[in-house]
């Protein structure tokens, strides 16, 4: 059995109701705010940049001397110049995409034996930018970059394609590459606060 | 001959005064966006023209090449005539409204008012009253829920509020001797012989009389954007749509806000510091600061419910209109 409990609604003291008090302070409230300066971005002018960690539009990483360990063992059957998308073609990121059909990925074997990715595209229109399939990518070649104006005028745009994927990672790791995760640079921080962390 | 001349110059006089209303008010509407961005800490308009100057333009021209639907089972005459109806009795307001005394210019005398009525102001306070009609038309016209309910709302306010609002008036109306509006202000002679310090109860009746009549914020049941979609000018759209708002909310606060100023802070009476043009310049110095005190209190206030409204009206803001009244009668009587 629910017990209800009636409260009454506080009563305003004399001065409240004569010189309307709790008026006079929401005014004052908005008063203060009227002389602050504003807050706002001038959007389509000025941009904010996210963070680096941000989820936007996908990009692929190229090779570029800087590949994970695993790309020198997978990289052996492959054909890729340098400064070219390191996509080995291995169906990872469709593999681990909750919309899988969004990827079309295509390799061929060439005469010499070695694979060459022909074709790599997503379309974003299906994309819900969760990132799986960056986490997937054993190569660390697909990436998500801060870019995030991603609208156009027609949906056939909105399929991305392998070359803008490369010039869009060459890009970002050009801007970004070197600049510290948050996640590390609080870590200091968290060291100071709550201690460090003793691996035996 | 005489007749066709008085007929040209008053014709002449309206043209002026509806034309610079319709201009103001479109510059209003740009005042209320920058100072409701700025309470809100965002700019507010800023890109048409400096600072958003040429916003109301860009506005108006939108506005005006908009589609104009009007839906299938809607009364139509009400329909087209609530629109009207809220905007012109609003405008006509102005008619008695003085801006200055007479002036000579170039040996012709040029009175900034239309007419000086001896009962200016009993039809000020009608023709508020009629333009209230429109947005309750608007409501009944739509044959749709939300304006239903946003029409029936501003009735039910408006029974409240009329009353108190004529019998504030009487306060002042009893100190001046006078219904026309350039005797109130002609009784209010220099800095304290402004009728605020003689009627501050009478002004915060009106105050609040007139943030129930131009539906402005703590009293703006009829159209309650969360409750109700648009309230009464839900099926509404175009130029019509645009009349209902720049009516209330511009015309109806501006010209309210010129009455209150009249009433209580004599009209264009100040110092004569801007030469030849004080008097204007005086006039529309305190309008403006009265219709920024009421956007003011429009971005700060949550709004009341019909209930509470038509209970304050009627418990709280009648009895003290009429105790200003007797207590105004009382201190005539003993002063002579």
């Amino acid at each position: 059995m629910v017990k209800l409990k009636f409260l009454d609604r506080p009563k305003l003291s004399i001065w409240e109701r004569i010189i309307f008090l709790d008026f006079i302070k929401g005014l004052r409230v908005t008063f203060k705010n009227l002389i602050r300066k504003t807050i706002t971005t001038k959007y389509p002018y000025e941009k904010l940049t996210p963070p680096k960690r941000f989820r936007g539009v996908h990009a692929h990483r190229v090779k570029d001397g800087n590949e994970p360990l695993s790309f020198s063992v997978l990289g052996k059957f492959m054909e890729i110049g340098y400064d070219e998308s390191r996509c080995v073609a291995c169906y990872m990121c469709q593999q681990a995409c909750p919309m899988p059909t969004l990827f079309k990925i295509e390799a061929v074997q060439l005469p010499d034996g070695k694979k060459r990715v022909t074709k790599f595209e997503m379309n974003l229109l299906n994309c819900l930018y969760c990132g799986l399939c960056v986490d997937a990518c054993p190569v660390d070649c697909l990436i998500m970059t801060d870019v995030y104006e991603s609208a156009s005028y027609n949906r056939e745009n909105c399929v991305i394609k392998m070359d803008d994927m490369s010039d869009r990672g060459r890009d970002f790791d050009r801007r970004r590459l070197k600049e510290k995760d948050r996640i590390w640079i609080d870590n200091e921080e968290r060291t100071k606060l709550w201690g460090q962390i003793r691996w035996t | 001959m005489e007749i066709l001349g008085t007929v040209i110059g008053v014709a002449v006089k309206s043209l002026i005064f509806i034309v610079g209303m319709f201009l103001a008010s479109a510059y209003l509407t740009l005042i209320e966006r920058k100072f409701a961005g700025h309470v809100q800490q965002r700019p507010g308009p800023l890109h048409v023209g400096f600072h958003g100057i040429l916003q109301p333009i860009a506005d108006a021209l939108k506005v005006l090449t908009k589609e104009d639907i009007v839906p299938a089972n809607v009364d139509r005459v009400l329909f087209y005539m609530a629109s009207l109806l809220a905007f012109v009795p609003v405008i006509m307001i102005l008619a008695v409204i003085p801006f200055g005394e007479p002036f000579t210019v170039f040996g012709l005398e040029i009175k900034p008012y239309i007419t000086d009525l001896n009962v200016g102001l009993i039809l000020a306070l009608a023709f508020g009253s009629i333009s209230i009609y429109g947005v309750i038309f608007a409501g009944w016209a739509s044959n749709s829920k939300y304006p239903m309910i946003g029409g029936l709302r501003k009735a039910a306010v408006l029974i409240g509020y009329e009353v108190a609002l004529g019998f504030a008036m009487v306060g002042p109306l009893m100190m001046a001797g006078s219904f026309s509006l350039r005797e109130i202000v002609a009784a209010q002679d220099g800095f304290f012989g402004a009728f605020i310090w003689y009627q501050p109860i009478a002004f915060i009746v009106i105050l609040f009389a007139i943030l129930a009549e131009t539906g402005r914020t703590p009293f703006d049941v009829q159209e309650a954007e969360a409750e109700l979609v648009s309230g009464y000018n839900t099926e509404y759209s175009g130029m019509k749509f645009g009349l209902f708002p720049l009516a209330e909310w511009y015309i109806g606060t501006f010209v309210l806000s010129a009455i209150a100023v009249i009433l209580f802070f004599g009209g264009w009476k100040g110092p004569e510091i801007f030469g030849p043009l004080s008097p204007f310049v005086w006039f529309f110095l305190k309008v403006g600061m009265m219709f920024m005190f009421f956007l003011w209190v429009h971005w700060t206030l949550p709004r009341y419910r019909v209930d509470q409204i038509t209970e304050i009206a009627w418990k709280v803001m009648l009895p003290l209109s009429l105790l200003n009244i007797f207590i105004t009668a009382f201190i005539i009587l003993i002063k002579g």
